[in-house]
């Protein structure tokens, strides 16, 4: 079989094409260096069919002569593996950074250690009836009493606030996060969305890599949510589940991706994991938030109850005995239906009594003052340390959770991510090539002039 | 193939490196304009509990101090009450040992009387001691005076009612340490019913003196009066170890306070060499990072291609 003199000619072509496509995949990877969720292609390139020629310039028996080259595929520089092993950890990270974000607030709102906190504000209340038991007729001491109460009572009611609200919070955020048309609603609808399009895409034979990379950012997303599941579904789809729950399903003979009817609110059986899963911890009444609140509610049951309920001798109990029936402090439900600390209103500087007999007589405050570093503060104390160990580990782990995750997106980086350095050497390495198959095509080009041009010319 | 480092890689890591500094670096801070090594409780849990107990008890100290001085002024005042009517109590003994010789005329033994009336007048006086404005020898009616010190004509019925009650008053001057500081005028003067006290003996001895009874003033009277005299010793002998106790109590709370200070200073305080050095070798190491991170990331094959 004869080779057409032509042949080179389109080989060269071949190799400028080829060149051309790597070159555009280049400027591909290097225009989305910086975009999220981005992974590097690079254009396959393989040889082309070659031709059976017979061996020997003229004759000869059968060999293959190359005839150039064509781009096998555009391929995504991915390892899923990775993949799995990122969502994991990141949605561990969103547990982690939930829980941690939460206790810090309420961490700042104990005060502690400080003069603003509580125990301050116990202390110069056990301090003021200190005083008032070395002089209870003295007015100064008597209105020292009352106001320390009520900085007391008022310290309690804001530490209780400032964690009845963070329990709301979380409450709202997971609220927010999981309603129908909420963020995750959002991120589900978008993702089934995406899926189609790649399934339309994938019909016709194409390889759609952006909307693989789309698909594969929205699924890292919804990890920091909560434990992602994606199983392949009977129809040739896949089934994207968050927490046990399905949120994109694929019809099972269909094959095509939607978010199921009736998903949103989401609702789950188990705890979902992830933020999700810190939220609803959080705003659980068997949660840590709820049981400080209990602690808390201890505390003022040891000022404003009685030994008979909190197991140590109260304020109102030593306050009772010789003023029975008048309570010092009084713990009723407030507007918002949590009980609220407040003093006696029926106690003013005339009315308080500092014990039985003349206006010398000290013996109440003398009790009083001598509950200070007793039960309440030892509750209180232990509610500051529990905070305090809660917050330090939910930092550790955090910091743990958030190495790791940095870690496995470095690999995952490091395999998919675009490195400039290598991208302008492949600029250079295919920019080269598509010089040199120019080259070798004007050298055809040259060889075919004087084949053309200059022979079967003698005599002329 | 080895680890390929991407750009994203090198800025990110650049990144977590400045910002991990710039986190401890700020708690260093924190630590320096505090002067504090906790500055919230999960810094150290463990020390942040015992700070506040630590805290507690420093003001549970200091409450006892405050117990105590008020105790040492209020039972001073009563000490020196008592030493008064002790030396008026010895200046009546004198006065009916000479007014029980029998040699003496009656004028003179009025002259006596009266002055006995007047060391009546002034023992209720002493009695009416205040500490504060307050009535130390008046029980827990500490505002109004125990004694009505008025000197009545002589014949008048005696006002020597005690207006005082009969409660105690109590200082704390340690955890679970009380002490009394009151003595109430009646253990001294008497003057409630079914109570006869010194005052009764003195009234007894000016009417003996005025009605020239010498045999009862040199037996009886003189009998109840060094009665009633070693009675009040006794009674200031309580007081006087009551003071006593103070002055040690108020000593040991002194040194406890500074230890208990020093102990929460080591819990709570921070190391202010060791913290400057942290923050200058953090503040080093977060430029030379800066440096580090400035020159890395700008580094690309970039500058060196035509």
């Amino acid at each position: 079989m004869s080779i057409s003199t032509f042949m080179g000619i389109q080989t060269s072509l071949r190799g400028l094409l080829a060149q051309q496509r790597a070159l555009d995949v280049t400027n591909h990877n290097v225009a989305n260096a910086n975009t999220e969720g981005y992974t590097r292609q690079e254009a396959l390139l393989g040889t082309t069919s070659p031709l059976a020629i017979p061996a020997g310039a003229l004759n000869g028996n059968g060999s293959l002569l190359g005839t150039g080259v064509d781009v096998m595929s555009y391929q995504r520089v991915r390892d899923q593996f990775l993949d799995l092993q990122y969502r994991g950890q990141n949605m561990s990270l969103g547990e982690k950074s939930a829980r941690s974000n939460s206790l810090q607030q309420v961490e700042l709102a104990l005060a502690e250690p400080g003069t603003n906190g509580v125990s301050a504000a116990l202390e110069r209340f056990w301090g003021a009836f200190g005083d008032l038991s070395n002089a209870p007729e003295n007015p100064a001491a008597r209105q020292a009493v009352i106001d320390k109460a009520r900085a007391l009572a008022d310290n309690i009611n804001q530490l209780q606030t400032g964690l009845s609200t963070a329990v709301a919070e979380a409450g709202a955020e997971l609220t927010a996060l999981t309603a129908s048309g909420g963020d995750i609603h959002r991120m589900a609808a978008d993702l089934a969305g995406t899926m189609k399009a790649i399934r339309d895409a994938e019909l016709t034979g194409a390889q759609p890599n952006d909307l693989y990379d789309r698909r594969d950012l929205l699924l890292d997303k919804l990890s920091e949510m909560g434990q992602v599941s994606v199983t392949a579904s009977p129809g040739g789809g896949t089934d994207v589940a968050l927490g046990g729950v399905t949120i994109v399903d694929s019809d099972d003979t269909t094959g095509v991706p939607s978010v199921p009817a009736g998903a949103f609110p989401l609702t789950f059986t188990t705890s979902p994991g992830g933020r999700l899963g810190a939220l609803a911890d959080l705003a659980s009444p068997a949660g840590p938030l709820v049981a400080y609140q209990q602690s808390l509610d201890r505390v003022a049951q040891m000022l404003a109850g009685t030994a008979a309920t909190t197991g140590a001798t109260t304020v109102n109990d030593i306050y009772a005995r010789d003023n029975p029936g008048v309570p010092f402090f009084t713990y009723t439900a407030g507007p918002a239906g949590t009980p609220v600390l407040a003093l006696n209103t029926a106690i003013n500087t005339t009315t308080l009594s500092a014990g039985a007999g003349g206006p010398g007589a000290n013996q109440t405050a003398l009790d009083i003052a001598a509950l200070r570093g007793g039960a309440v503060d030892k509750e209180y104390a232990q509610l500051v340390t529990t905070i305090g160990n809660a917050v330090a580990d939910a930092r550790r782990q955090e910091t743990t959770a958030q190495v790791l995750t940095d870690n496995l997106k470095d690999r995952r980086e490091s395999i998919s991510g675009v490195s400039l350095d290598e991208e302008m050497t492949n600029l250079m390495r295919f920019q080269r090539a598509y010089q040199a198959s120019a080259r070798a095509m004007s050298t055809t080009d040259e060889m075919l002039d004087i084949l053309i041009n200059r022979t079967g010319r003698v005599g002329l | 193939m080895g680890t390929r480092i991407t750009n994203n890689m090198i800025s990110r890591s650049v990144l977590a490196d400045l910002n991990d500094i710039a986190t401890r670096q700020a708690a260093t801070r924190r630590q320096m304009s505090s002067g504090k090594a906790i500055t919230r409780p999960s810094d150290d849990p463990y020390a942040a509990g015992r700070a506040l107990a630590l805290r507690n008890e420093l003001g549970g100290i200091q409450q006892h101090s405050r117990n105590v001085q008020e105790a040492q002024g209020w039972m001073t005042i009563t000490d020196t009450a008592l030493g008064h009517i002790g030396d008026m109590a010895q200046r009546t003994r004198e006065l009916v040992v000479q007014g029980a010789t029998d040699t003496l005329p009656q004028t003179s033994r009025d002259a006596i009387a009266s002055e006995i009336d007047q060391l009546i007048a002034g023992m209720k006086q002493e009695a009416n001691a205040t500490y504060d404005g307050r009535y130390v020898l008046a029980g827990s009616r500490t505002n109004v005076p125990p004694y009505d010190s008025k000197v009545l004509p002589v014949g008048s019925p005696p006002n020597d009612t005690y207006g005082g009650d009969a409660v105690k008053q109590q200082r704390e001057i340690g955890p679970g340490v009380r002490i009394e500081v009151n003595t109430t005028g009646d253990r001294v003067l008497g003057g409630t019913p079914g109570n006869p006290g010194m005052l009764d003996v003195m009234r007894n001895i000016a009417a003996h003196l005025r009605s020239g009874d010498t045999a009862s003033l040199g037996t009886q009277d003189l009998k109840d009066l060094t009665g009633r005299i070693e009675s009040l010793l006794g009674v200031r002998a309580e007081v006087g170890a009551g003071i006593n106790r103070l002055e040690t109590a108020a000593a040991r709370l002194a040194e406890t306070e500074e230890s208990a200070t020093s102990l929460l200073s080591d819990t709570e305080d921070a190391d202010m060499a060791k913290t400057l050095i942290d923050y200058s070798t953090q503040q080093a190491v977060y430029q030379s990072a800066l440096n580090a991170g400035s020159r890395i990331v700008q580094a690309s094959l970039l500058d060196f291609l035509r």
